[in-house]
């Protein structure tokens, strides 16, 4: 029977076992590395599509590194914080205009052919530049890419392009897909997708919908006895508040991505035999940002955005919605970024008075009612964190005469609202910092992106000077001239308000203590878990 | 006064009205008794009932006055509730009517159309006309009548098929009046006390439908409702679970309530029929 069933009996009768062997001492369990297990894991959302290399996002990652490799990965420890995968070393020339990967020798897809770097050169060329969400703009200039033999790759740039940069997008944005199997038909409605193939330590074996994914070992994983898990299985569990019984059910064995809620970690931190860890994160750094349309008359106003601003409690909202499981951000850079952060920028301190007398000097006076405007306000749905921000704005701006009301929406609609239709005024995004503004994140005040690019400036901010700023960013090829420039990015974001940013937050596991070397990189949920065990 | 007096002979009934009562002042009471926004920000947060007497049912995950907000909860959920069941009786009664008085094309036609609504689950077709439409209060309460007014109509049609027969009405055709006058000035008003005796069931199942629709987060985001809330305190049910248990009581009693006075009413109809 290749049918995977995980009966409650059958794990019962295994966390009897399990619950026996832990009333032993336990002393020095998470030592040596243990081989063999199936790891459970809890899955909110069901990706479809299962292709890092065309959807570059943490949902897909969640489940695909495992299969599908990356270039290189992020380290806390590792040169310019990077560990080598599936490249060995990397190098530009002097003039910016090409990067050179020596790739690692011995690789075999999970179908048994060789990994070469006619792979990357297709991944790069046909998927990461014309089809990735965020390859689109940073492979933007990527020409061609030589392969004198198979294990080089010579990436060729039309303009120059930052070593920073690209270093950064690394390991995000370079999940190499095999060539034999996707050069036949449309990459898009390749098989594969659904059932991806890649180098990676585990191999994709089946996904049952609304039940599980299952990944198996992959026997022939480059890494030295790696990996250890002999089976992963995501056990789709939508609902946001089973994850935490189920892992007291030992029904599961890891909970990422904050699948249990905040509210409940306090308690759930004392239940013996699991643990909660909030490393592991550093890499995906989320943004509670006030997205503003600035077709909105009062809104294209400074002074109203700052009023605004000024009405934001952001420790209370760090405290109470996130219950102290974030920090309030200064600008479009997160504190916790080691390269371009900057503190220099303009700040607006809680202060109701000074927000109404801003708006009061931008001419938009109380009327009878009490009220300057009303505004229609569109929280994401993505987060319980950000439609509760929502109710909290809400009642912000009612302090300082702004009517707003809430309409929710579904995902697609909410994308579909803000980032196509612009049938917004102010909106609740959770953009995502992925280690380089220039990725992900000065997309969000750019002027120029076509209609319908979802998480990108939809707001019809228009400012010529950062628009300046931000293309001579890009093609700046010193790093320490470029960090400069990005610092000088925050402060104009910062002083003109294109947007508001609320708050940074990260995600939260929680495991059982059986579960060794757990959050051991910075993007470690969505690493390849080829070292991960389960002890016990 | 006869029939009031043998309403409140049972005591299911004398119960279900204290409940409903209670529950219209708390309605009518609540813009007095808590001015303002209900969902402003009152106090610290999660803070447990019985601790402060100026938050007696203690506060939500942002500082919300849980007592104001099961105020403001009771309005949506009645408003809803007897909006959506009246839009049902009034479309139901009119279509049950048009269908048994016309007879023949039309009633086949009408009665189809009543099959065909009737075998879509009603709070799917809720659900479904909610999230394309978009939520709002007016929307909700179409998206339940939606479901809610084919019951009325089948009732309406078997008793006008009965009344049409009658003597009166024979002499109403005969003395010229308009087929549609007859229909709705001698017939319907006939037709109507059994139908109205399914009102009860259909408030009660409107309030819980409303319920479930917030819950399910398609109520209306920017008023309270009791769903919406019960929601809410879902996130922190195993730190927090009087977030959920106190509005999940006050729809328990309001359905009860309602559910009871209406077999109250149906009694005392039933009592006065079978002395008549």
């Amino acid at each position: 029977m290749s049918e995977l069933t995980i009966s409650r009996r059958g794990l019962l009768a295994g966390s009897a076992l399990l619950l026996a062997s832990t009333a032993l001492p336990t002393i020095g369990l998470a030592q040596t590395p243990k081989k063999g297990g199936r790891l459970i894991v809890a899955a909110d959302s069901e990706p479809r599509n299962l292709n890092p290399a065309i959807v570059a996002s943490n949902g897909v990652f969640f489940i695909s590194s495992k299969i599908v490799e990356t270039l290189a990965e992020a380290a806390f420890d590792g040169k310019e914080g990077l560990q080598p995968r599936l490249a060995l070393s990397w190098e530009r020339a002097a003039d910016g205009l090409s990067v050179t990967f020596k790739l690692r020798d011995g690789v075999k897809w999970h179908d048994g052919k060789p990994f070469t770097s006619a792979d990357v050169a297709f991944s790069a060329l046909q998927i990461w530049k014309p089809l990735q969400n965020l390859g689109r703009t940073v492979f933007k200039d990527l020409e061609a890419v030589d392969t004198p033999d198979d294990l080089t790759a010579i990436f060729k740039f039309a303009k120059p392009t930052p070593f920073q940069l690209i270093r950064n997008a690394l390991p995000a944005l370079s999940s190499v897909v095999p060539k034999h199997l996707y050069e036949v038909g449309k990459i898009e409605e390749n098989p594969a997708n659904n059932a991806p193939v890649g180098t990676g330590p585990f191999k994709f074996a089946e996904y049952k919908a609304g039940q599980y994914y299952r990944l198996t070992r992959n026997d022939a994983y480059w890494g030295k006895d790696e990996p250890y898990l002999d089976e992963i299985v995501y056990q789709v569990l939508p609902d946001r508040t089973s994850a935490a019984a189920a892992l007291e059910a030992e029904e599961i064995q890891l909970a990422a991505f904050s699948a249990v809620p905040l509210a409940d970690l306090d308690r759930i931190s004392k239940v013996p035999g699991l643990k909660v860890i909030t490393k592991g994160y550093e890499g995906l750094t989320y943004q509670l940002v006030v997205e503003i349309n600035h077709r909105r008359k009062e809104l294209a106003d400074l002074k109203v955005r700052q009023a605004i601003a000024h009405a934001i409690d952001k420790d209370f909202v760090v405290k109470t919605i996130f219950l102290g499981y974030a920090a309030t951000a200064t600008g479009p850079v997160p504190k916790n970024d080691p390269q371009f952060y900057t503190a220099d920028v303009p700040t607006y301190p809680f202060d109701i008075a000074k927000a109404n007398a801003l708006l009061d000097e931008a001419g938009y006076k109380r009327a009878d009612d009490g009220k300057r405007f009303a505004l229609k306000l569109l929280p994401a749905p993505y987060f319980n964190e950000t439609k509760q921000f929502g109710d909290y704005l809400r009642q912000a701006l009612a302090a300082i005469g702004i009517d707003a009301e809430i309409v929710n929406n579904d995902s697609a609609a909410h994308i579909k609202a803000v980032y196509t239709d612009h049938a917004f005024d102010l909106a609740v995004g959770p953009p995502v910092f992925r280690g380089d503004p220039a990725i992900s994140t000065t997309i969000l005040v750019q002027s120029g992106i076509p209609d319908g690019v979802p998480f990108s400036n939809q707001g019809g901010y228009k400012n010529a000077e950062l628009d300046a700023l931000i293309a001579k960013a890009s093609e700046t090829l010193d790093t320490a001239a470029r960090t400069e420039l990005y610092k000088e990015f925050q402060k104009k974001v910062a002083a003109d308000l294109p947007l508001i940013n609320v708050a940074e937050w990260s995600f939260i596991s929680v495991a059982r203590e059986t579960v060794g070397n757990i959050a051991n990189n910075p993007r470690w949920a969505v690493s390849n878990w080829a070292d991960t065990y389960l002890a016990g | 006064m006869n029939r009031l007096h043998r309403f409140f002979r049972t005591p299911e009934a004398i119960a279900g009205a204290i409940i409903l009562a209670l529950l219209i002042v708390m309605a009518l009471a609540a813009p007095l008794l808590f001015p303002g926004d209900p969902q402003a920000i009152a106090g610290p947060t999660l803070l447990p009932p019985f601790q402060d007497w100026s938050l007696p049912l203690g506060t939500d995950r942002l500082g919300r006055d849980v007592l104001a907000e099961l105020f403001h909860g009771a309005r949506t959920s009645l408003a809803v509730g007897l909006a959506a069941a009246a839009a049902a009786l009034l479309i139901g009664s009119v279509i049950g009517t048009l269908a048994g008085f016309a007879g023949g094309l039309i009633d086949e036609v009408l009665m189809r159309i009543t099959d065909a609504f009737q075998t879509v689950p009603s709070f799917l077709l809720a659900l479904a006309f909610v999230s394309i439409v978009g939520p709002s209060l007016s929307v909700v309460v179409a998206a339940i009548a939606l479901g809610a007014w084919t019951g009325p109509a089948r009732v309406a049609r078997a008793e006008v098929l009965s009344i049409r027969e009658r003597d009166y009405v024979a002499g109403a055709r005969v003395i010229g009046m308009h087929p549609l006058e007859i229909a709705f000035r001698e017939v319907l008003p006939n037709a109507l006390p059994p139908v109205l005796a399914l009102s009860s069931v259909i408030v009660a199942a409107a309030i819980l439908t409303e319920a479930a629709l917030s819950f399910l987060g398609l109520g209306d985001p920017n008023r309270v409702t009791w769903g919406g809330m019960i929601a809410e305190g879902r996130a922190v049910l195993r730190t927090a679970p009087f977030l959920s248990v106190v509005p999940g009581i006050a729809l328990m009693l309001t359905v009860l309530g309602v559910y009871l006075a209406g077999e109250g009413v149906v009694e005392s109809t039933a009592v006065r029929r079978s002395l008549s």
